[in-house]
């Protein structure tokens, strides 16, 4: 669960990136944040992760009072929520597998676990037959999938999709938030920020728009397609 | 943690050191000429401090006793001066032997003893060593206090000499190695900041993901570690290499070695179990050190 109670949060440069936002994500709920640059979307992003701490208001994520929390507890945050980003960001001297694993190594899983959970994650993106390339081997969509099994492998409570679809070819696109999807209906809490209104009107959902730093948008829309995951 | 979660982050720091093998190889090259530019230093200032105190043991200071001192007076003084503190050693010089000795030495002129008859012009006298030069005027004052002493001869210039070139050597050798030190450190410090600059980016997927800074920190510890042992043992083999060619040459320097006695010379033999120890501890440490102070900048996302 995510919560955001009246929070504001002003750089020392005097920006004004959020400004008294209020919202409630509850657990198993899939949200598009929308909003276009400088709205204030990876303010939030940073704002959930512990990155940056709200100058007003409460944030709460996971059962987690994150004004409360202290600097050595926020690794314990941060393994219940799986991210995603834009650029992929995985380890370039890392295969697929290790680039995974790796997420697992980090929490001290059993070597066991980690033999056994990491094929299956691979296998639920469908990326089998490229366990063992390394990311330069890997298309852009290929690449987002590894993003997306690193995100999924510790079984977290929350996926935080930061523009997943922005360095991939527009067709793929849809196949990553099916994945997405797929993984929310399994009970896991998505929250996919994007600008890219075509998808979010295509799969339709709650849309949170934001725009300069405020919520002006808060809705469930329908969808022009049923995920083959619904 | 558990024993699997150490072993992988050591085996992930050792695989490290291939992977980022250029900014290891810089990090192992900086290293190397810092460890062996301070350890030269530092071998050739306990050299030339051991030399210059073989210097200062030939010193001697002889006193002269009163012509009727009596055999227990001598006796007295001679353990006094055995019981002082800066006295390292005590030979008994009598006149008669000094007699032998001057008249043997100066045989040409052997009209001139005879003229003496059985007189003997000289004195009793004690020969003695000081452990400390820089306090010889402080021993020889307490020794001016003792009864019998008719006078006492000291090498004043030439442990004035000494005492000033063992001071200044202290001072410009110290200057050096800790210059020597400082820039090792500035140039270690940078390099292992360029090679974990150019991982930033996976520190901050570790951070993301959830590792602790200890856990994102020991592969770098263990990698800075690796290079720096490495760096270690090659310094230790090069300095190993040069300090026994430049003893050889020593060695030819017939005349240089009659100044500074060979003995003087620390062989490596008898020195190289503490050089092998403090080059790889050194350089194992800092390396350590080094790498995970540096991961401490980028650690904070």
């Amino acid at each position: 669960m995510v919560e955001l109670k009246d929070v504001s949060v002003t750089y020392s440069s005097g920006v004004d990136a959020l400004n008294h936002v209020s919202l409630k994500i509850n657990d198993g709920d899939f949200a598009f944040v929308v909003g276009s640059s400088g709205a204030g979307k990876s303010t939030m992003i940073k704002l959930l992760l512990k990155e940056i701490d709200a100058t007003e208001g409460k944030v709460y994520v996971n059962g987690y009072h994150l004004g409360k929390l202290k600097r050595r507890k926020i690794p314990e945050l941060r393994r219940t929520i799986g991210i995603v980003f834009q650029d992929f960001r995985l380890i370039p001297s890392m295969t697929v597998y290790e680039n995974i694993a790796f997420v697992l190594r980090v929490i001290d899983a059993p070597a066991k676990y980690i033999r056994k959970r990491v094929p299956y994650v691979i296998s639920l993106v469908g990326l089998q037959a490229k366990t063992n390339s390394y990311p330069n081997e890997l298309s852009g969509g290929e690449k987002q999938r590894v993003a997306i099994a690193r995100a999924l492998v510790n079984d977290p409570k929350l996926i935080i999709a930061d523009e997943p679809t922005g360095n991939i070819d527009p067709e793929l696109s849809y196949e990553i938030v099916d994945l997405l999807k797929g993984i929310n209906a399994c009970g896991t809490t998505v929250l996919m920020v994007t600008h890219e209104h075509d998808l979010v009107r295509h799969f339709g959902g709650r849309i949170i728009n934001i725009a300069q730093g405020e919520i002006v948008y808060d809705e469930i829309i329908g969808g022009a397609d049923e995920s083959e995951w619904n | 943690m558990k024993a699997s979660g150490i072993k992988y982050l050591v085996g992930q720091g050792i695989d490290n050191v291939w992977k980022n093998r250029m900014m290891a190889f810089a990090s192992f090259c900086v290293l190397l000429v810092s460890l062996l530019l301070v350890g030269l230093s530092v071998l050739a200032y306990f050299n030339v401090t051991s030399i210059i105190g073989g210097i200062e043991q030939k010193n001697e200071v002889i006193v002269y006793l009163d012509d009727d001192t009596d055999d227990e007076a001598l006796e007295q003084i001679g353990n006094n001066l055995r019981g002082m503190p800066n006295v390292t050693g005590v030979n008994f010089y009598s006149k008669e032997e000094a007699y032998e000795s001057l008249k043997a030495s100066m045989a040409e002129y052997e009209v001139l003893f005879e003229s003496l008859g059985d007189d003997n012009p000289l004195v009793d006298a004690y020969r003695i060593k000081v452990g400390d030069i820089s306090e010889i005027s402080a021993t020889i004052a307490q020794i001016r206090n003792f009864d019998h002493i008719y006078s006492i001869r000291a090498p004043y210039d030439f442990v004035n000499i000494l005492v000033q070139l063992r001071r200044i050597l202290t001072l410009v050798m110290g200057a050096i190695i800790l210059a020597m030190v400082i820039v090792s450190m500035v140039i270690i410090s940078n390099t292992t900041k360029t090679s974990v600059y150019s991982r930033r980016e996976e520190i901050q997927i570790m951070k993301y993901v959830g590792a602790t800074d200890s856990f994102i920190r020991f592969p770098f510890f263990v990698e800075g570690m690796v290079t720096g042992f490495f760096a270690g043992v090659i310094a230790f083999v090069l300095t190993a290499v040069v300090y026994k060619a430049v003893v050889e040459t020593l060695q030819n320097q017939v005349a240089l070695l009659s100044i500074i006695g060979m003995g003087n010379i620390i062989q490596f033999s008898d020195i190289y179990l503490p050089v092998a120890a403090s080059y790889v501890i050194g350089g194992a440490l800092i390396g350590a050190v080094g790498s995970s102070i540096s991961t401490r900048k980028y650690i904070n996302v």
